[in-house]
């Protein structure tokens, strides 16, 4: 037997087998996080993301349920390494959330520890998720007037939370007096501190067992591989350039003011360049994107289509280049505001990312799904007794279809990719002074294709409590921003949102601030997905099948599908159907 | 007394293991008969039958307990064969179900979501609300209900499942609808989710309540059926039904409550465990069970299982207390592949029954986890000549060569190791996962191991987590039938309280513990259990204020509750938090979620034979003996017929140990000895394995 080929094979199974272990970490991280959180952004919706870094600051692995989030850990966690650089100790655990000193956007904080072993760093246990509140004038971090990055939240910038495994009390006492819900703050930081030390107790397990070195080489093989795999997907897409554009609703100060994100994709022998250099300038309310932001997004439109599985680390990235000029709306400059990135100008971002490919694979793409489009809200509950902070995660719109499949009901918003889950309605009434009247399916809501997009959501709510404060944000409430079909697909309809106050009905529009009183009733209509392929082309059986389950009308049956159908005995009348399908 | 009998309906096989009074057990297989699985189980009794010289009417004469594990709910769920089933809900929440709370598991992949239970045009809604603290806002219309049930019989419903918000806080809505549908669709199953799973977060009760629904007719038509031809015989002993979470309980019972058997198969395993466990006075194990596809894992702690209400059946959550069994696809027939890196990777992909393994020789072509242990040598087709497997030794190789060996550039030896080891990693991973992910160390487990190929790995597995002990029981082919026969009637109930802590009311929170204590006796009593042989477990779920998932604390005492109690319960939730979570917040305050109970209907447990000990030579056992690849080179393993072996018989390894449907391997730092009950202890070699065995009682 040849040594050499043996000692290959050697390293190929362990490299397999550190490698699932690593991942398995990872979500040891998230489980930790998903069951002790307070707030429900985290614990019911999800969202936030883990991971691990080795001693040179490369992502190894991660778990994230928000995939938005997916490119956004590398940032923070060098920026931190970076600036303590030589002042780092067993036991220190580090913070952040300043956009720009290496954060994506103020209210996903970075909580990141580094893993020693026999007196030296080898790893970085690192999570970061949605705080309930970062102070500021925003709800829930979320502030549509905001004009610069003070009036978002306050800024923490890399710095220690513990220091050699006390807390800096100084620094936790200045964090939760700045913020409005200091009792879901605290609680969420003890959350992913637990988080990121249960990971570093089993990273320091793995150290024991396998031993640095063979570690280090197990991880240079499995980026390897994972480059092999980008490299394998990309060589899927003929080589050119790609251009598209997604406009973002407006940017909360100027509300007539659409704002293009122009993405030019170039695929050639060395990779993908995603260059964004012809997008519009930054804005002057809080849409503007940070780097981590743009990249993470370009990643997330490429694993949801090509790259869905190629095992995310640094080895993926390696083929993978993004250009977004500073001063401009997918890379601000200080100190622009930047909170509403992750939503808003994400979803422009991913949806140009994913037209500029669908000109060369249109198979590997969805149709556009429903953008995100509902509130924040933050106030007093007077049947607790005690503040509240949420996000009405409910209002879930369609998933875009694709070929071969309709998209799915109720799962959006794309930057979650279907990670986001919904909030129990009882638990939340528990929590909020809110009585939920109605939340369920939107008929008619998707665009109609051969095959069409998921339904979106009804969600309507009556406030039982005054002075409640809320930030509506998001986006696809224009025509211009809909989702949109492919291959001949229907785009879908705007949402459409109506806060019901005693003497008037308001409509109610992206990044906007409103108040809540006693027996107002809020309105969410979220839209379907778009659809995928001629929607004549709908097989009989699929379209009728809505028309039984209420998806569609009988209406819409006829003048988007040409299918003909009887609303008393649902039997379909396939003369008049032939007749408006073109095949009498 | 008379005879006991466990029957495990499994998907292939339908075990039996016969029990008397004395502890002597016969274990009997027959073919399952899919179609009306009745039919394999009365040839099964008819050969035990034939085995006891007498008739098989005879013969059940002297049948005193028939428990019998049934995986006729799982596999209708899993088909999608259940009852044509209709859901009435609240007015404005039609859709809750179906949502499955948004979520895409396989976030990057593009799928069709798994297919509904109830299609939307089967969800009905009815006008009504209940506040979140029970006051009626909006009184039923009973219209509404109407309408519905004349929508169903059109519709030919079989089942209706109903889950309304808020329902466990104020339940006259939901039991006002069921006196509606009983005249209305007078034979039609009905599901409520206040007797199903009164508890907080809807579409857990949703989904839980229309699963009952959904497997209820099929559950109910199977056991008249079995009833029936049990009666024609006379038979008139007892028929007890496999529970997901772990205990028995009679026919009528299972009949209301069918989601419970959804489990019934797998959860005799950890129960099994408890049982051979027994003979050592061990109460800390992890049973695990390779099948052809998949592999189950389950923690005993203290000599009870682990439990869990966070389970899914073919994606629909299922949020009854059930038998924490994680389960990934690593088995036999599991596949091993390259991906697109060019990394190794084992499963979940499986070649299943059909066509199986190459070595099979039924058409399959992918290199297999049992390829593997063909071509390492662990599995000889010599030793299987009486088997119904001929094993193709050159199909494996050619199957491991083609799709791994060649890819990776390495010899056919290597690459099938390479498998074996990436195999047992992944089993490892699963056992860390109930384990040290749940807050417990391994090594202070013992490994007990069912199955036929499971015994091939255990000894890998022990070694990659350091666990000190394999106990693998002779029967382990008949795993779970044992388990059954050995667990008690058990029902659990649960109510959702969800107050904060300063305004619990401790009387209200004993007339709710008196409330479910008094509905378990009853249904103890109506299954025959005697006053004496009842026992009461209280338990309560407790979190942070604000938090949203709780952790379950048990509630000391006979559910009198005083300030005293509480107390106890908080010390104990920070102390549970803190291990599970790396942290707690002694200064926080906390809330009440859910009060729980679990009832017990203590049953007879047969004894197990004890052996007179023979000397340790195993020699009279020896087969011969063969190379087989471990740790990198060839050993030559000493080969022994396993039922030869005496107890006290100690064998070395390297061996392997064979038996018709069992192969045990011994590496070479490991030994083996034949028990008093006559199963075997595997244990790293140069320990004593007294002490051992003491330490880990």
């Amino acid at each position: 037997m040849d040594a050499k080929v043996k000692n290959t094979h050697i390293d190929s199974i362990k490299v397999s087998v550190i490698g699932n272990r690593l991942d398995a970490i990872s979500k040891e991280i998230g489980q930790t996080m998903l069951r002790t959180s307070r707030s429900p952004i985290f614990s019911e919706a999800r969202d936030f993301v883990t991971g691990i870094f080795d001693s040179q600051l490369r992502l190894v692995a991660q778990t994230a349920y928000i995939p938005v989030l997916m490119g956004a850990l590398p940032y923070a966690v060098r920026s931190i390494a970076e600036t303590f650089a030589g002042d780092i100790e067993d036991g220190d655990i580090f913070i952040l959330n300043d956009p720009y000193h290496g954060n994506n956007h103020p209210p996903d904080i970075t909580i990141a520890k580094p893993v020693f072993f026999n007196g030296e760093i080898h790893f970085w246990s690192a999570a970061k998720g949605h705080h309930a509140d970062v102070g500021g004038g925003g709800v829930a971090g979320y502030n549509p007037r905001a004009r610069s990055i003070w009036e978002e939240c306050i800024r923490i910038p890399p710095a220690k939370l513990y220091m050699a495994g006390k807390p800096n009390k100084a620094l936790w006492d200045t964090i939760l007096l700045n913020v409005h819900l200091p009792f879901l703050v605290e609680g969420d930081l003890h959350c992913e501190v637990g988080a990121v030390t249960i990971g570093g107790r089993s990273l320091v397990a793995l150290l024991e067992k396998y031993g640095v070195d063979l570690l280090n080489t197990a991880i240079e093989e499995i980026f390897a591989a994972s480059e092999r795999q980008m490299c394998a997907v990309i060589r899927e897409v003929p080589n050119g350039v790609f251009k598209a554009e997604r406009l973002i609703d407006h940017d909360g100060i100027n509300k007539d003011k659409m704002i293009a994100v122009r993405v030019s994709m170039r695929v050639d022998d060395e990779g993908i360049t995603f260059d964004f250099s012809d997008s519009d300038p930054q804005a002057e309310g809080y849409i503007n994107s940070t780097m981590p932001n743009t990249a993470s997004s370009c990643f997330l439109a490429l694993f949801t289509s090509i790259g869905s599985e190629v095992r995310f680390n640094e080895g993926a990235l390696r083929k993978l280049h993004v250009i977004a000029p500073i001063g401009s709306i997918v890379n601000a400059a200080e100190p622009a505001p930047v909170t509403g990135c992750t939503i808003a100008t994400a979803q422009a971002i991913i949806e140009a990312v994913w037209l500029a490919l669908s000109q060369s694979v249109p198979d590997k793409v969805d149709a556009g799904w429903s953008r995100w489009c509902g509130p924040a809200s933050m106030g007093f509950n007077p049947r607790t007794g005690r503040m509240f902070g949420d996000i009405h995660f409910m209002c879930k719109g369609g998933g875009g279809a694709s070929k071969g499949l309709d998209g799915w009901e109720h799962l959006g918003t794309v930057v979650c990719a279907g990670g986001l889950r919904a909030p129990d309605p009882e638990l939340h009434e528990l929590i909020n002074p809110y009585t939920v009247l109605q939340y369920e399916y939107w008929p008619d809501s998707a665009g109609a294709g051969q095959w069409r997009g998921g339904v979106g959501t009804i969600y309507r709510w009556r406030v039982e409590a005054d002075d409640i404060a809320v930030a509506n944000f998001g986006g696809g409430n224009r025509p211009e921003t809909v989702p949109f079909g492919l291959a001949g697909g229907k785009s879908a309809p705007p949402h459409e949102l109506y806060l019901r106050k005693r003497d008037e009905v308001i409509d109610v529009d992206v990044e906007s601030i409103y108040s809540y009183d006693s027996g107002d009733v809020f309105e969410i209509y979220e839209s379907g997905g778009g659809g995928y392929g001629n929607p004549r082309k709908r097989e009989l059986e699929r379209v009728r099948d809505d028309v039984m389950d209420g998806l569609v009308s009988v209406d819409r049956a006829r003048d988007d599908y040409g299918v003909v159908i009887d609303p008393e005995t649902w039997e379909i009348d396939h003369a008049a159907t032939g007749k408006l399908r073109g095949l009498a | 007394m008379g005879l006991r009998i466990g029957v495990d309906v499994g998907g292939t096989f339908t075990d039996f293991l016969v029990t008397d009074d004395d502890g002597n057990a016969e274990i009997y297989k027959t073919s399952t008969t899919p179609g009306d699985p009745t039919i394999g189980l009365f040839c099964g009794l008819e050969k035990a039958a034939v085995h006891h010289g007498l008739s098989l009417d005879d013969f059940l004469s002297q049948v005193q307990t028939i428990v019998h594990g049934t995986t006729i709910t799982t596999n209708a769920t899993l088909t999608g064969d259940g009852a044509v089933t209709g859901f009435i809900t609240t007015k404005g929440f039609r859709d809750v179900l179906n949502m499955r709370r948004g979520l895409k598991e396989r976030q990057f992949e593009k799928y069709a979501p798994p297919p509904a239970l109830v299609p939307r045009r089967r969800i009905q809604v009815v006008d009504e609300r209940i506040t979140v603290n029970g006051e009626v806002v909006t009184p039923l219309n009973e219209d509404d209900v109407r309408t519905a049930a004349a929508y169903f019989r059109k519709q030919n419903v079989e089942a209706i499942a109903v889950s309304l918000l808020w329902s466990f806080r104020n339940p006259i809505h939901e039991q006002r609808i069921r006196e509606i549908l009983e005249q209305e669709l007078p034979d039609v199953y009905l599901s409520l989710s206040t007797d199903v799973l009164p508890q907080i977060r809807v579409y857990e009760r949703n989904s839980t309540t229309a699963l009952n629904a959904y497997v209820g007719p099929v559950l109910t038509r199977y056991l008249t059926r079995l009833q029936d031809e049990l009666r024609q015989r006379d038979y008139t002993g007892k028929l007890l039904i496999m529970q997901s979470n772990g205990g028995v309980m009679s026919p009528q019972v299972a009949q209301r409550f069918a989601s419970n058997t959804l489990l019934s198969g797998p959860a005799g395993a950890p129960m099994a465990g408890i049982f051979y466990g027994e003979t050592h006075g061990f109460r800390n194990m992890i049973t695990v069970d390779m099948g052809g596809t998949s592999f189950d894992v389950a923690l005993i702690k203290d000599a009870q299982p682990t439990v869990t209400t966070e389970g899914t059946i073919g994606e629909h959550r299922i949020a009854s207390p059930i038998l924490d069994i994680h389960t990934i696809g690593a088995g036999g027939g599991s596949i091993a592949w390259i991906d697109s890196g060019g990394l190794l990777a084992v499963g979940p992909k499986s070649a299943g029954a059909e066509p199986g393994p190459a070595c099979y020789g039924r058409g399959g072509t992918q290199a297999t986890v049992t390829d593997a242990q063909v071509v390492l040598g662990y599995l000889d087709p010599a030793f299987f000549e009486k088997g119904e497997l001929q094993f193709d030794v050159d199909a494996a190789g050619n199957a491991i060569t083609e799709h791994i060996a060649q890819p990776l550039k390495m010899d056919l030896v290597t690459a099938a190791d390479g498998i074996y080891q990436l195999v047992n990693n992944n089993m490892a991973a699963a056992l860390g996962v109930v384990s040290v992910q749940r807050g417990y160390d391994p090594r202070e487990f013992v490994l007990v191991v069912a199955g036929g190929a499971g015994p091939i790995h255990a000894a890998a597995i022990a070694r990659e987590l350091g666990i000190p002990l394999i106990l693998i029981p002779r029967e382990s082919s008949v795993f779970c039938a044992a388990g059954m026969l050995i667990s008690d009637l058990k029902h659990d109930y649960v109510h959702t309280y969800a107050r904060e802590f300063d305004q619990v009311d401790v009387a209200e929170v004993q007339a709710l513990f008196a409330r479910m204590v008094a509905t378990a006796r009853e249904t103890l009593e109506s299954e025959g259990v005697p006053e004496g042989k009842m026992e009461i477990n209280y338990s309560a779920d407790l979190r942070y204020v604000g938090q949203f998932n709780e952790v379950e604390v048990g509630v000391p005492g006979d559910g009198n509750i005083s300030a005293e109690t509480l107390t106890r319960m908080v010390q104990a939730f920070h102390a549970r938090h803190d291990g599970l979570y790396g942290y707690s917040m002694q200064e926080s305050p906390l809330e009440l979620i859910n009060l729980r109970i679990t009832a017990y209907g203590k049953t007879f447990k047969p004894k197990q034979e004890r052996y007179p000990r023979s000397d340790t030579d195993p020699t009279h056992a020896r087969l011969g003996s063969r190379k087989a690849w471990f740790d990198g080179k060839f050993n030559e393993f000493a080969v022994y017929d396993g039922l030869q072996l005496l107890n006290g018989n100690h064998v070395e390894g390297p061996a392997i140990v064979v038996q018709p449907t069992t192969t045990i391997l011994v590496p070479p730092d490991f030994d083996l000895i034949c028990d008093d009950y006559q199963n075997y202890l595997v244990f790293t070699k140069g320990k004593d394995i007294n002490e051992l065995c003491k330490a880990l009682q």
